[in-house]
């Protein structure tokens, strides 16, 4: 302040000045000081203050240390150009470190927002006049109802004026003075699932704890706790401990620290103090010496009852009108209902969603273990491999969509033609001993994992979606499903049906077909049981490339991705049914609800769910060894 | 070497002697107990010093894992089970062991402390300290309610047999019983290590999580006596442990019950038919050799010094697998060629002892490309040398004669 | 013939242990450092930070007229390879301090082995305290550091009312978010507006949760995230909080396991305003911080490389024993160890870190704000905090102190007065 009044002329810089009245709280703003600031300037109301505040609130003013005052400022090159905030002009070109940039942090932010709500409703740009609704939502106060009233009579978008009617009911729901006006307005929130309808009604239902020796008349009790059921007598004797009612009950370790503050010649009030290792000499010890008068006396149960039972426990309403609280209790509770189908709803996405992404990942194995009975435990670094070919066409082609469209069927390929060699090197030879071919892939996914962190490095790699896909199909606030997670379950659909149209509808299928029944019959039909064989792995191969694509755009690409996949893709196809496409559909139904629903059981531990999950799972395949679809007759095999 | 001449008469049958029809045996129990006195002669605590306590300790720990890949031959190669969870059993018998190792020396140190105090402390407060020494590090200070034996040696002892045991008996019942063969055991066996290893990852279960147990190498009792001593003394017992399980499985492999096994491997159904109990066989060999898993494990981590749940996980079961195959399947022997052979060159090359290759436009780092030779030398392995490293010795045998 | 080989075998123990206790040239250090397994994305930088160090200290003329040899070893993420590799070092390579680990398992597996050989070990990572070994200096955050701080500036700045605390499952976001608990709880926060969620390593599906985060508004609070989310889980949990639609302004989320490294292969631009709270920032516009970054890029020949807070935190704990070992004029471990305490260095960010009698350091707390850029804008940076070994938030450990100079105890009772232990925990 001093350094500005030498610095410059009182007249010329009105905004600046008000600035330096509060320079340190500008400087380095708070939530808690903002408010004074921000009345401070709007009541000053100097030419520019809106724009500064605006400007502040982006981060664009600048603060010189030396004198205090305050600047916009232009890059310049590494250095900044600083700009007087009064009259615009270009005052000097300093480096980075001369000035401090100010920052408010998002809760200052958020404060400048509210309070430019009322000039920025009626903003011509219409997306200023959405933010400042957001804003006016994020930090509602009673005065905003008259602002945006006043804007709402001038509105013209439909969709912005229907915004502000929402917003003006939730305002006069919570702050207007009429009483009979408020109930009207909760009324109208009845059976509305928005959040921040019910998020109005919660914070107008909001109670505090109290206690009284009698239950006052004059506030709003929402609940009377009688000790020994609302409240515990311990909880309530500590809010009466906490409020200096009653004496501190000493615990075990009060007393034993009392007991060693009284040590008197190797004894405690007469006890020998290696006598003192069990909790009942030590009572006995702290008895005496609480009938000697030297230590406060225990609290019995006893104490606490009869201390507990003067007072009344209860909590009250921080709303004083009961009829409003009545009223909004009302309409919560008819929103119950429908927020818990709602809730149910949009688990059942969720599961969905899992669902689908394991049965993406399983769908290859349904061909290649369950009807050519190869297994291929290299199958996850097939869906490993098909995400790397994702992230490798990203980084070379910048537009997500294109590199998206590129990288599915190059995904398709790399791995098709994966699988066809590894089919023609190592299965091939061993198709007539099956848990050798389990071990050979066992080593072929080590292989490949590892060679994976060799050219990738071990740092999980992004698959970006493109923007019409990173954005959330929004049914209300309770459901909404990511939009890549509909484009995995739309895939995933296709895929069924590609796979069920070249299985049962093609000479590809037919011959597949044939060849798993019995080659020898289908060789001699004409059939090149070679051909098939490699075909169908590489088709197998191919999908589980696709997949990875996939699941990288809602997880991360690491060389470890597909190990996370495999054994539970396995437990999709056996659970499912080995053999059949429906199987493996059922099989990632139930797997994925089945996750879930134990994820709603116990929300708190995510790994519990996936251990639960396994541990069903082999429960499951003890009672029902060929899955729930189980093929019968020849078709089983065995 | 008492244990051969108990041994050997139980398995005498009339007119042929277990251990002349078995000169495998016997070669082995030389070896081993040639290498057991080298490596004391040389070891730093009790000899010259010219092995360091670390190697007496990896050595310790080699020979432990020779043990569970003896119980996996005979599970795999005799029996035909193909299972991957052996690797399972074998952190069980850790764990059990190591919440003794851990709950003893703790209560050690608190004792100690607590005796420093005016007045002696209750039992209770001993527990609760132990139990907050323990689970302060992973935001608790309850002891579960798994820990109740933690302080007594013979219960968690009885437990390193009788957890691993019982895991395999149920499990085992389940599966034969249901008539679970072939790669879809394998399966089973690995959702069930998946699941074992994912719930001793989680922090409820009592066990540490993520961080599992620790400090398993301070042995209560024995606080003072320097690792170098100490790495001996658990040499000597593992060595003991592999002289005596290989002992017991080729005694058990050999005679009429192990043709039955073999049968069973090479075709079920007509054992069956034949009128064979074989799920009581398959659940006999499952379970004795995961029993013997959990010994190993009891014996490894506290050379270790650390056991958690990621050593439980799917692929170390299936590295046991890699290993017996390397080694040579169906030979008791091959699997201890391939354990020992496998685990020590990965050490070599990741433990960054081998010398780092240069080929001018490419350098092959050890660390880096020791993963990919053993996947693809394992497949090589698998296609072209079924019968492993121990296939060697049957050119050497027929040669002689 | 043995028994000749035998003699010279132990002269030549005898010869090299006589020659470790004259500090013999060259110095040795060792770094320890996963450089493959699944840490090594993170280590491998720790590893090439600390031989630019050895190398700067070497060009500046080594240490005590000796040069500096960095031994590197590599425990390749896995646990008891540390504690076998910590022996290796200590016994055959004979360094005389070590560098290294970053996961708090890790750093247990080898603690034993450390005490036991009386090693001396700066650890760089910021981690859920609870310990202070005799051997080990801290050079990372302590949850006072990190977590607290950033707590408190949730409830002041942002008006946090009702908070989600997020963790992958394991050690840190375990103590961690019982401290934190504990903390709100004692902030007046009701226990039903703490909601707790663990998830395993890697976790890829978290549409649920994120929905479960999102409902917790319709209590009418503010609801703000504490992310204790660890490696490539955090990928997946952005990409989550992004495609729902969850802005900054509605949900922050400060996150105590992301920093440039993390963030370095992640599209940022949906990110913009959430926050992380470190001891150091990139965007940190200091001279010194400008020459760390400088001297970086050339050491690793790439001007795209990130700087992080354990990098800063291996900076300051090597010139700090380096400082140390020029006091003492020795390396021994005891002396270097009682040198250590009190020394003080400049902090890259500003300002003075001094190493405390508890083995843990004073330094400042930053929050940023993830920019577009993928660089952290500083909002908010106190004054230097000192480490505490233990929490005053958690009941068993609320009395107890750590302080190594003068009651010689890691873990003091202050109700007892005694000395619980001198070994750490494991």
């Amino acid at each position: 302040m001093l350094g500005h009044a030498t610095a410059q002329d009182a007249s010329g810089s009105p905004l600046q000045d008000v600035l330096q009245t509060v320079q340190a709280d500008v400087a380095n703003p708070s939530r808690s000081t903002v408010p004074a600031v921000l009345g401070a300037l709007l009541a000053a109301d100097a030419p520019g203050t809106v724009d500064f505040l605006r400007a502040w609130s982006d981060r664009e003013v600048y603060e010189r240390p030396d004198d205090g005052l305050f600047f916009y400022a232009r890059a310049a090159g590494d250095d900044l150009t600083l700009i007087d905030i009064d009259n615009g002009a270009e005052i000097a070109t300093v480096g980075t470190r001369d000035v401090n940039q100010i920052r408010p942090n998002a809760g200052v932010r958020r404060e400048i927002g509210a309070a430019l709500v009322a000039f920025e409703l009626t903003h011509p740009d219409p997306d200023r006049r959405i933010a400042a609704l957001d804003a006016a939502a994020r930090s509602p106060e009673p005065d905003q109802i008259a602002a945006i009233q006043a804007a709402r009579a001038t509105e013209t978008d439909p969709a912005i004026a229907d915004r502000m009617d929402r917003l003006i009911a939730l305002l006069v729901a919570r702050f207007d003075q009429d009483s009979a006006t408020r109930i009207a307005a909760i009324e109208a929130l009845r059976g509305d699932v928005s959040t921040p309808a019910r998020s109005v009604l919660n914070q107008l239902l909001q109670t505090r704890a109290d206690f009284a020796p009698t239950l006052p008349e004059d506030v709003n009790v929402a609940l009377v706790k009688t000790p020994g059921e609302e409240i515990t007598l311990a909880a309530a004797y500590e809010v009466l401990v906490a409020a200096g009612l009653a004496p501190a009950a000493p615990g075990r370790n009060a007393i034993r620290d009392a007991l060693r503050a009284n040590v008197v010649d190797g004894a405690v009030g007469g006890v020998p103090v290696h006598q003192l290792d069990n909790d009942a000499s030590r009572i006995v010890a702290y008895q005496a010496l609480q009938d000697a008068g030297t230590l406060p006396p225990l609290v019995t149960e006893a104490d606490v009852a009869e201390a507990v039972a003067q007072y009344v426990f209860f909590d009250v309403y921080l709303e004083p009108d009961a009829a409003v609280t009545a009223a909004a209790a009302a309409a919560q509770a008819a929103t119950t209902t429908k927020v818990a189908l709602f809730q149910f709803l949009s688990l059942s996405f969720d599961a969905l969603s899992l669902a689908s992404i394991f049965f993406l990942a399983a769908i290859g194995l349904a061909i290649t273990f369950g009807v050519m009975r190869v297994i291929n435990m290299a199958h996850g670094e097939f869906i490993m491999m098909g995400a790397y070919t994702g992230y490798v066409v990203q980084t070379i082609i910048p537009n997500y969509t294109a590199s998206l469209a590129v990288a599915l069927p190059l995904a398709f390929a790399v791995t098709f033609l994966a699988g066809v060699v590894m089919e023609r090197l190592v299965i091939r030879h061993l198709y007539t001993r099956p848990l050798e071919t389990l071990l050979a892939t066992f080593g072929i996914s080590i292989a490949l994992q590892q060679l994976a962190k060799n050219i990738f490095g071990t740092q999980a790699r992004p698959l970006t979606a493109p923007d019409w896909l990173a954005g959330a199909i929004q049914i209300n606030d309770l459901v909404s499903v990511a939009a890549v997670r509909v484009g995995i379950f739309v895939m995933a659909g296709l895929f069924l049906l590609l796979l069920l149209y070249i299985l049962n509808r093609t000479r590809l299928g037919l011959e597949v077909r044939a060849v798993t029944q019995n080659p020898g019959m289908a060789a001699s039909m004409g059939i090149n049981p070679d051909r098939i064989n490699m075909l169908t792995f590489g088709l197998g191969s191919g999908i589980a490339g696709v997949a990875g694509v996939a699941i990288g755009l809602v997880a991360q690409v690491t060389s470890e991705m597909g190990a996370n996949y495999i054994v539970q893709s396995f437990m999709t196809v056996v659970v499912g049914g080995v053999g059949s496409v429906f199987g493996t559909l059922a099989g990632a139904a139930l797997i994925g609800s089945l996750q879930k629903g134990i994820e709603w059981f116990n929300p708190t531990n995510t790994l519990a769910a996936q251990t639960y999950m396994v541990l069903f799972i082999i429960l499951f395949i003890q009672f029902r060894p060929k899955g729930i679809v189980a093929l019968k007759g020849r078709a089983a095999g065995d | 070497m008492t244990m051969e001449t108990t041994a050997a008469p139980q398995a005498a049958t009339p007119n042929r002697s277990f251990l002349r029809d078995n000169p495998s045996v016997m070669w082995f129990i030389g070896l081993l107990g040639v290498f057991t006195v080298i490596v004391t002669v040389l070891s730093e605590g009790m000899g010259a010093g010219v092995i360091s306590t670390n190697l007496v300790k990896i050595l310790g720990m080699t020979l432990c894992l020779c043990l569970i890949a003896i119980a996996m031959d005979v599970v795999w190669g005799y029996c035909g089970i193909l299972s991957l969870g052996h690797f399972a059993f074998f952190g069980l018998g850790g764990y059990a062991i190591g919440m003794w190792l851990m709950y003893a020396r703790t209560e050690i140190v608190i004792r100690d402390n607590l005796a420093q105090g005016a007045i002696p402390a209750t039992e209770q407060e001993v527990a609760e300290a132990v139990a907050s020494q323990i689970f302060g590090v992973v935001g608790s200070s309850d002891l579960p309610l798994i820990w109740t034996f933690a302080g007594s040696l013979p219960a968690q002892l009885a437990l390193v047999v009788l957890v691993p045991g019982l895991l395999a008996l149920l499990f085992g019942w389940l599966a034969f019983r249901s008539r679970v063969t072939g790669v879809y055991l394998s399966i089973l066996t690995q959702a069930m290590t998946l699941a074992l290893s994912l719930y001793l990852f989680q922090n409820d279960t009592g066990l540490r999580g993520n961080n599992g147990l620790s400090g398993l190498q301070n042995i209560p009792g024995a606080l003072d006596v320097p690792q170098a001593i100490i790495s001996v003394w658990f040499f000597w017992a593992s060595a003991v442990a592999l002289g005596l399980g290989y002992l017991l499985f080729a005694w058990v492999v050999s005679g009429k019950f192990g043709s039955v096994i073999r049968a069973i491997r090479d075709n079920e159904a007509r054992v069956r038919f034949l009128g064979y109990n074989v799920d009581g066989y398959k659940l006999f060999v499952f379970t004795i050799t995961a029993v013997v898993a959990g010994i190993a494990g009891a014996l490894y981590y506290p050379q270790a010094g650390i056991i958690n749940p990621a050593e439980i996980a799917p692929i170390a079961s299936i590295y046991l697998a890699v290993w017996v195959a390397i080694g040579g399947r169906g030979r008791l022997y091959g699997a201890v060629i391939g354990a020992a052979f496998v685990s020590l060159l990965s050490s070599w090359l990741t433990g960054g002892g081998a010398p780092n290759v240069d080929l001018g436009l490419f350098r092959i780092v050890w660390t880096d490309w020791w993963l990919v030779l053993l996947g693809l030398g394992f497949v090589a392995v698998t296609l072209f040398f079924p019968k492993g490293i121990g296939g060697l010795f049957d050119y050497l045998v027929r040669k002689k004669p | 013939m043995m028994k000749k080989t035998l003699l010279s075998a132990v002269a030549f123990t005898a010869l090299t242990t006589a020659a470790h206790a004259q500090a013999a040239c060259p110095i040795k250090v060792g770094v320890l450092h996963s450089l493959s397994g699944s840490m090594a994305i993170s280590e491998t930088t720790l590893r090439d930070v600390m031989q630019m160090l050895v190398a700067e200290q070497n060009a500046q003329g080594g240490l005590l007229g000796c040069e500096l040899e960095a031994v590197v070893v590599d425990p390749a993420s896995d646990w008891p390879l540390f504690a076998e590799l910590t022996r290796q070092l200590l016994t055959v390579d004979e360094v005389d301090v070590i560098f290294g680990a970053w996961t708090s398992v890790s750093r247990k597996a080898l603690l034993p082995v450390l005490e036991e050989l009386n090693g001396l070990f700066f650890y760089p990572v910021q981690y859920e305290g609870q310990e202070s070994s005799r051997n080990v200096f801290y050079t990372g955050a302590a949850p006072n550091h990190q977590a607290i701080p950033a707590v408190d500036y949730f409830i002041d700045e942002l008006g946090v009312e009702s908070f989600a605390l997020l963790g992958t499952d394991y050690v840190y976001p375990r103590t961690t978010n019982a401290i934190l608990e504990s903390y709100l709880l004692s902030k007046g926060i009701a226990p039903e507006d703490i909601f707790v969620n663990y998830t395993p390593f890697g976790h890829a599906d978290w549409s649920t949760i994120v929905s479960d985060v999102v409902a917790l508004g319709a209590g009418g609070k503010q609801v703000g995230v504490i992310s204790t989310i660890n490696g490539d889980a955090n990928v997946g949990f952005y990409t989550e909080l992004a495609a729902q639609g969850v802005s900054a302004d509605d949900i922050p989320v400060v996150a105590f396991s992301v920093g440039e490294e993390e963030l370095s292969g992640l599209d940022t631009s949906r990110l913009v305003g959430h926050l992380a709270a470190w001891n150091y920032f990139m965007s940190a516009d200091t001279p010194e911080n400008e020459a760390f970054i400088t001297a970086w890029h050339e050491f690793i020949g790439s001007t795209d490389r990130v700087t992080n807070d354990p990098m800063e935190a291996h900076y300051i704990g090597f010139n700090m024993w380096v400082n140390a070992v020029e006091a003492a004029g020795t390396t021994d471990v005891d002396a270097v160890r009682e040198a250590m305490w009190g020394q003080e260095f400049p902090n890259l960010t500003g300002g003075m870190a001094v190493m405390n009698t508890n083995h843990h350091l004073s330094k400042p707390v930053l929050i940023g704000e993830i920019r577009a850029d993928g660089q952290f804008d500083i909002i908010s940076q106190t004054p230097e905090v000192p480490g505490e070994a233990w929490s005053p938030f958690l009941t068993e450990s609320a009395t107890w102190t750590s302080d190594w100079q003068t009651l010689e105890c890691g873990m003091y009772d202050t109700a007892t007065s005694t000395c619980v232990q001198l070994t750490s925990n494991y």
